[in-house]
C-alpha cells in the first residue's frame, strides 16, 4: 500500500519513486537484481568493495533478501555489538556479527603496564566474572615469578571466584528470559546478584571492579561483614535459585522457545572452540576445574555436569546444574580454609626471568586464558587473554539460518556473551 | 633433559612420531612446548588432533607474537587433549617482511576468530582464510596495533615511547603485501584514496 503523499526528502535526487519509497522507509536499494552485490550504504557504511569471500557472501542479496542490522545499540545484544542479519521475510538468511565497538586493546595496555597493574587492567574485560579474569593472569604471573600463593590465599581465591560464578549464571538466566519478554527472572536475578556483590565489595572494597587478587596471594582477609554476610547468603540462596528457577523451567513459552533451538552439536562445538557450560551443555564433560586442575580444586570434591540436548533449553539448565554445584563447593571451601597468611612476600616492582608461561581457567563463559611472556623487564612483553565468549560467538552465524529474527536474540543469550570480554 | 612426570609420556610420545621436533623441545610444570617453522602448522596440527593417542581435539588458543622489527612474528597455538595431563603449545614461526602462515580453519572452524584477530592486530596473513577482515579495527584502518613498533602515548618521561604521537603509524603502514588476490578491495580503496588526495 503507497501511499500518495510527497514526502520531502533532502537526499532524493533522481532515485524513481519505489527507490525514493523505500529510502523514506529505511530499506536497502532492493532493486539489485539476483546475485548481485548490493553495496554497503543500506547497511550505514560508505559503499566499498566486499573484502572477502565470505563478506561478498553475506552482502550478496537474493531476490527478496534483505539486510537488517541488529545493533550496535540494540538492548538485547548484552554491550555493544552489531548483528548484520541477511533475512528473508522473517526467517534469518545468514548473519554477520561486527565487533569492535567496545575494542580498547587491553592487550596492549597491559604490554606497557607492571605485572600488579595488569591486574587492574583485566577487571572490565569480562565485567560479570571479575574475579575469573583476575585469577588467570594471577596464576601466570605466578608461574613466571616462580612464586606460590599461601593456602588461605587459594582457598580465598577459590572462595569468590565460585561466588562470582553463582551470580554470573543467575544473571545469565534473568537475561534469557528478557530476551525473550519476560521481565521477572532478571529481577530474581539481580536480587542474588546484588546480595553476591554486596559480600565481596565486603572482602575486596569494590563493588564492580574488585581488584582483589595480587601476584602471590590476594589482597584482604575475610572480615566479619563478609563472613555474616555469606552466611546469611548461604542460607536463603537455595530457595532463591528455586524460586527463579520455578518461573522459568517449566513454563510453556519458555519452554517453545528453547527447546530445540539453537542446537548444537558435541562435535560441532568442539570445531567452534565453543568452551565452558556451552559445551558441556552438548554433552562434551571438559571443565578446566577437572582437565588441568588449578589452585585448589583437586582437594574439592565434584563432578562434571553434561547436558545431553545441545539447545537453549540444555544451556539453560546447565546453568542452574553449575550454579547449585558452586554452592556445593563454596560449603567445602568454607569448611577447609585453612589459616595463615593471604600474601607471599613479593617485592613492589616484580621482574620475572625471561620465560612464558600459560594459565587457563574455568570462567562463567568458558576457557579463559592467559598466555605471558616475560623479557626479564618490569612489564610483560607479550600478554594475550583469550576471552571464551568472543570465540563462542562464531556459534551464532552458524545455528540461525532457517530460523526467525525474534529467535536470533534468545539464541544469544543462551550462549551469554559478554561484549566487555569480546571485545577486549 | 628430565621432563617432569606429568608431561613425561607426551614427550615420549611426541619424539616417537615426530624425532625432529627434539630440537625445539621445551617443558614447564604443565605445558609441553614444541616449536615449528610456520609452513608445517597444518600438517602437524592434523596428526595431533587425528592420532588417537595423541587426542588433541580441542585448540584452546592461538595467539601471534611479535617478537621485534629485527626478529620474527610467531603464531602460538595451544591445544588440549583429554589423554595428556599436560598443555602442548606450538610455537610456528612466521618471517616477519613476509608473514605468510597457512590458516587452519580447515581442522577447526573456530580457529576463524583467533586469525582474524591476529591479522588486525598483528598483520599476519593466513593464507587460504575464507573471511580475513578486519575484527576489531575499522575496516578502512591500516595499522596493526599490536606489533612492537606501534608505540603508545605515554606522558611519562622516561617511558621508551615518550614523545611520540599517538595512534595511527603510517611507517607500519605496508599494503602492497596484500595481494590483489586476497584483498583487492583494501588495496583498490588505498589507491583511491591516495589519487583523491593532492
Amino acid at each position: 500500500m503507497t501511499s500518495e503523499v510527497k514526502i520531502p526528502d533532502p537526499l532524493d535526487l533522481d532515485l524513481d519513486e519505489e527507490a525514493r519509497l523505500r529510502r523514506v522507509a529505511g530499506l536497502p536499494a532492493a532493486k539489485t537484481p539476483a546475485g548481485e552485490y548490493a553495496g554497503f550504504e543500506s547497511v550505514g557504511l560508505p559503499e566499498r568493495p566486499p573484502q572477502t569471500e565470505r563478506e561478498r557472501e553475506v552482502y550478496t542479496l537474493e531476490e527478496g533478501e534483505m539486510l537488517v542490522n541488529m545493533g550496535p545499540q540494540h538492548p538485547s545484544t548484552h554491550g555493544v555489538m552489531r548483528l548484520v542479519v541477511k533475512v528473508r521475510g522473517e526467517v534469518v538468511t545468514d548473519v554477520d556479527p561486527v565487533l569492535g565497538y567496545l575494542h580498547r586493546g587491553i592487550e596492549k595496555l597491559c604490554e606497557e603496564a607492571t605485572y600488579t597493574t595488569v591486574l587492574t587492567y583485566v577487571d572490565p574485560m569480562d565485567y560479570l566474572s571479575t574475579m575469573h579474569n583476575e585469577h588467570a593472569p594471577a596464576i601466570a604471573f605466578e608461574k613466571l615469578f616462580g612464586v606460590t600463593a599461601p593456602p588461605r590465599a587459594e582457598y580465598i581465591r577459590a572462595l569468590v571466584v565460585e561466588l562470582n560464578r553463582v551470580f554470573s549464571h543467575s544473571l545469565m538466566m534473568g537475561f534469557l528470559a528478557l530476551d525473550m519478554g519476560g521481565i521477572t527472572p532478571i529481577l530474581y536475578g539481580f536480587i542474588n546478584r546484588d546480595e553476591i556483590v554486596d559480600m565481596l565489595s565486603a572482602i575486596s572494597g569494590q563493588r564492580m571492579l574488585f581488584n582483589f587478587f595480587r601476584v602471590g596471594g590476594v589482597n584482604w582477609d575475610t572480615n566479619d561483614e563478609f563472613l555474616s554476610r555469606l552466611g546469611t547468603w548461604r542460607d536463603h540462596v537455595l530457595k532463591n535459585v528455586e524460586m527463579s528457577e520455578r518461573v522459568l523451567t517449566d513454563n510453556e513459552v519458555f519452554r517453545s522457545r528453547t527447546i530445540g533451538m539453537g542446537t548444537l552439536s558435541g562435535r560441532d562445538a568442539i570445531a567452534l572452540g565453543v568452551s565452558g557450560p556451552n559445551l558441556r551443555a552438548s554433552g562434551v564433560p571438559f571443565d578446566v576445574r577437572k582437565a588441568h586442575p588449578y589452585s585448589i580444586y583437586p582437594e574439592l570434591e565434584f563432578e562434571v555436569i553434561t547436558q545431553s540436548g545441545g539447545d537453549s533449553n540444555a544451556r539453560y539448565l546447565q546453568r542452574i546444574a553449575e550454579i547449585n554445584q558452586s554452592i556445593h563447593l563454596i560449603d567445602q571451601i568454607v569448611d577447609k580454609m585453612p589459616h595463615g597468611a593471604v600474601q607471599a612476600q613479593v617485592p613492589g616492582i616484580i621482574r620475572p626471568k625471561p620465560g612464558r608461561a600459560y594459565a587457563a581457567i574455568e570462567s562463567p563463559r568458558g576457557l579463559y586464558s592467559v598466555y605471558a611472556i616475560s623479557d626479564g623487564g618490569p612489564n610483560p612483553y607479550r600478554f594475550r587473554m583469550r576471552d571464551p565468549s568472543f570465540i563462542s560467538l562464531q556459534a551464532i552465524p552458524k545455528l540461525m539460518p532457517g530460523r526467525l529474527i525474534a529467535d536470533t536474540m534468545a539464541v544469544m543469550a543462551s550462549f551469554d556473551p559478554v561484549m566487555g570480554g569480546v571485545d577486549k | 633433559m628430565t621432563a617432569p612426570a606429568k608431561a613425561g609420556a607426551l614427550v615420549r610420545l611426541l619424539l616417537d612420531r615426530f624425532p625432529d621436533l627434539a630440537a625445539g623441545l621445551w617443558t614447564d610444570e604443565d605445558t609441553v612446548e614444541v616449536t615449528i617453522e610456520g609452513e608445517r602448522n597444518v600438517a602437524l596440527l592434523q596428526v595431533l588432533r587425528d592420532d588417537p593417542e595423541l587426542n588433541f581435539f580441542f585448540l584452546a588458543d592461538a595467539a601471534a607474537v611479535d617478537y621485534g622489527p629485527t626478529e620474527r612474528f610467531e603464531v602460538v597455538y595451544h591445544l588440549y587433549s583429554d589423554r595428556h595431563p599436560a598443555w602442548l603449545r606450538v610455537r610456528a614461526r612466521v618471517n616477519r617482511a613476509d608473514p605468510h602462515i597457512p590458516t587452519l580453519t580447515d581442522l577447526w572452524e573456530g580457529a576463524m576468530f583467533h586469525e582474524r584477530e591476529m591479522f588486525d592486530m598483528m598483520g599476519i596473513v593466513f593464507d587460504g582464510n575464507r573471511d580475513l577482515r578486519r575484527i576489531y579495527m575499522s575496516p578502512d584502518y591500516r595499522s596493526f596495533p599490536q606489533r612492537k613498533d606501534f608505540l603508545l602515548p605515554d606522558d611519562a618521561a622516561d617511558s621508551s615511547a615518550a614523545g611520540v604521537r599517538p595512534l595511527e603509524r603510517p611507517e607500519t603502514w605496508d599494503l602492497t603485501r596484500l595481494s590483489d588476490e586476497l584483498a583487492p578491495g583494501v588495496v583498490a580503496h588505498a589507491e583511491a584514496e591516495a589519487e583523491a588526495k593532492p
